[in-house]
């Protein structure tokens, strides 16, 4: 019995060194891919794991010549953006939700489900015709229809955390004369602070992470977040896969910064509800 | 639970004023645009046009131009008749701007300034006949090529009904992105799941470097899937691609240029890739899944002597169901409208093998600027996505608000 639990064990052991290894191996051959020097990347040398003659020519390049700072500014913009103002209407709505009795609430919550769940290709047409008349294309206005993406999860997510909190402050608060107003800001927003940041990170990666309206409706690449820009590294004729890991390992480390730091938080946002991304 | 009277609307409000006009107005839009031949490049098909109008923005363009043509090529007419007949024309191009002066842009006619219009058309274009095949001004040919404003200006109605839907059943690239957009959703995700729930297992059970094996796992679903994509393209590169050199080693492929230049191995590879970013994802969705089952039902199934096997398959299987199904219902909408990974590893090759529907909408309306088709297949993504989420509501019964 306790010889099959040991083997067991190991072998769960292993199992997850396989995964972590999975999962590490890009990043990791990414990482030194962006230190050779254009001639080890193609031939004899290409699989070679430490470059022979170690140069920082691709970060040079991608960081002055090819603006890839352009667009990580751009990113922290549109994603900041769309956190804030998402943040603010989702936490109204979801604190309506889950506090007051009104018609139509079943429906409002199918509808918000329903947004999650469509394509998001159908709403990119209208939208970009709508941002052509109202000239609103190559601006920061794209941050507007990011609430398509956003404003469901995000609603979702609060929705289960003010469900958590107990009623009974409130209507205490209440008995003792508080308006609505003040209930909400000295009572309940203290105690939703940890639900709310958590959405808030959620909303801040989908957003930084957007792809579709920005490449639609922002052709100008001084308005081009992260991934566009990174899709267009690809799509030029000759791919510099030097340039290219250089780049990619530069626009990952806000990513990396916020998982690590967040880590849990972003578990949490994730798991509650089973609200996808 | 407070009933409260309009109050409730004040907070509602901002999100179904963004929900209005960024989702359900959109959507509206692109249904009604699939009844049109609605081409954004097409000067004659650029709007949705239920009748005839014309468009006098063009009209006066050419008008502008026959005028200034026909001044600067009247002295070159020497036959006195030839120019009574030029300063005819310009005389109707004259009252023509008088009374059609102010209007711009694309606007309905009544059926008299219709006929009006084509006479115009007609005279003008037998006077210019007739001068170009006595004369050879300077202007001749440009006015041959500037008249023909005056018909284009004419716009039918695009107005083609279910003519686009038509359209859509005999289309076999259609049903090509159909194929293997199912194929991509079914595969990737069921691998995702399996791996996925095998690997919350093992997480539940480790106990140490649990946080170690959670950030790692995140990052793969925290970077924008159009990096991940650009990192596997080079991953898969024929000649430096370390994957694509490893699978030819290992025998996968005959050679690792052919990795993403088949329809196969094109197909195998994205998938790969979308199981190596959403994996994680799945399996963190699972293990909160577990953790929630009590340990004292695994007691009591320990006491009535349940094996292993059992223990999965009567416990944690159904104790785990609804977990299950929310994280596959929504893994399955998310893999079925892929867009940004096919898009920037393989861009729908070789020749259509991994287009998914998303791409094939998005070429279609942006690369072709055809509005029209485009919505088309967007609808057809729409129901889709309709369908399997009845299919999961209704049938294996997914409860999405049993927490509401």
């Amino acid at each position: 019995m306790k010889k099959t639990k040991l083997r067991t064990h190991w072998l769960g052991a292993a199992l997850i060194v396989v995964f972590l290894f999975g999962m590490i191996f890009p990043f990791f051959w990414i990482l030194i891919t962006s230190f050779k020097p254009d001639g080890e990347i193609f031939g004899d040398g290409a699989f070679r794991i430490f470059a022979q003659h170690p140069t920082l020519n691709a970060y040079y390049e991608v960081l002055f010549n090819k603006n890839i700072l352009t667009s990580v500014r751009n990113s922290l913009i549109v994603a900041t953006t769309t956190t804030v103002y998402i943040i603010v209407i989702a936490t109204f709505t979801a604190y309506a939700i889950s506090r007051f009795r009104f018609p139509g609430k079943n429906l409002l919550l199918g509808l918000i489900l329903a947004v999650s769940m469509f394509p998001q290709m159908i709403v990119v047409g209208p939208v970009y015709n709508m941002f052509l008349n109202l000239h609103l294309t190559n601006s920061f206005a794209v941050v507007l229809p990011y609430s398509t993406i956003t404003l469901p999860i995000a609603v979702w997510i609060l929705v289960t955390h003010f469900n958590q909190i107990p009623i009974a402050l409130e209507e205490s608060a209440k008995i003792d004369g508080a308006s609505p107003l003040q209930i909400l800001y000295k009572i309940v927003f203290p105690l939703a602070a940890p639900g709310v940041f958590t959405t808030a990170i959620i909303v801040f990666i989908a957003a930084w992470n957007e792809f579709l309206l920005t490449i639609t409706l922002n052709s100008d690449s001084a308005y081009h977040t992260v991934p566009v820009a990174i899709s267009f590294l690809r799509t030029q004729f000759q791919i510099l896969w030097s340039e290219v890991s250089a780049a990619t390992v530069i626009v990952t480390i806000p990513t990396l910064v916020i998982v690590l730091l967040f880590q849990k938080k972003i578990v949490s946002g994730l798991t509650s509800g089973g609200v996808k991304e | 639970m407070k009933k409260a009277g309009w109050q409730p609307l004040w907070f509602i409000l901002p999100t179904l004023l963004f929900i209005a006009v960024f989702s359900i107005w959109p959507i509206i839009q692109s249904f009604t645009y699939t009844f049109f031949d609605y081409q954004l490049n097409n000067q004659q098909k650029s709007g949705l046009y239920l009748s005839d109008r014309y468009n006098f923005d063009l009209f006066n363009e050419t008008q502008t131009y026959v005028k200034l043509f026909m001044s600067e090529d009247r002295p070159h007419v020497t036959a006195e008749a030839d120019r009574a007949r030029i300063d005819g024309v310009l005389k109707q191009v004259d009252a023509a701007n008088q009374q059609f002066k102010g209007k711009v842009k694309i606007q309905k006619i009544s059926s008299a300034e219709e006929k009006q219009l084509s006479a115009l058309d007609g005279r003008v274009t037998s006077v210019v006949q007739q001068i170009n095949s006595k004369y050879k001004t300077p202007n001749g040919k440009n006015l041959a090529q500037v008249i023909k404003g005056y018909k284009e200006s004419f716009i039918k109605s695009n107005f083609i009904g279910f003519r686009g839907y038509a359209q859509a059943l005999t289309d076999p690239r259609l049903g090509n992105a159909l194929w293997k957009t199912t194929l991509f959703t079914v595969v990737s995700v069921f691998i995702e799941f399996v791996l996925g729930l095998f690997l919350a297992m093992i997480m539940n059970k480790a106990i140490r470097g649990q946080g170690f094996i959670r950030t790692t796992s995140l990052i793969p679903w925290a970077i924008p899937t159009a990096v991940a994509a650009l990192m596997w393209s080079y991953l898969y590169d024929g000649s430096s691609g370390i994957v694509a050199n490893f699978f030819e080693k290992i025998g996968l492929v005959g050679n690792s240029s052919d990795l993403l230049l088949s329809a196969g191995g094109a197909m195998v590879s994205t998938i790969i890739a979308d199981v190596w970013k959403t994996t994680p994802y799945m399996a963190i969705l699972l293990l909160a899944g577990l953790q929630n089952i009590p340990e004292s039902i695994y007691e009591a199934a320990d006491i009535d002597g349940a094996n292993k096997w059992q223990r999965f398959f009567r416990v944690t299987l159904p104790m785990l169901k609804p977990a299950i199904l929310v994280a596959l219902l929504f893994r399955t909408l998310d893999a079925f409208r892929v867009f940004d990974l096919i898009y920037v590893l393989t861009n729908g090759g070789p020749g259509g093998a991994t287009e998914s529907l998303s791409l094939y909408a998005y070429k279609t309306m942006f690369g072709q600027t055809n509005f029209g088709y485009g919505s088309v297949i967007v609808m057809l993504m729409f129901v889709c996505v309709a369908i399997i989420a009845v299919i999961f509501v209704k049938v294996l019964g997914t409860n999405l608000m049993d927490k509401n």
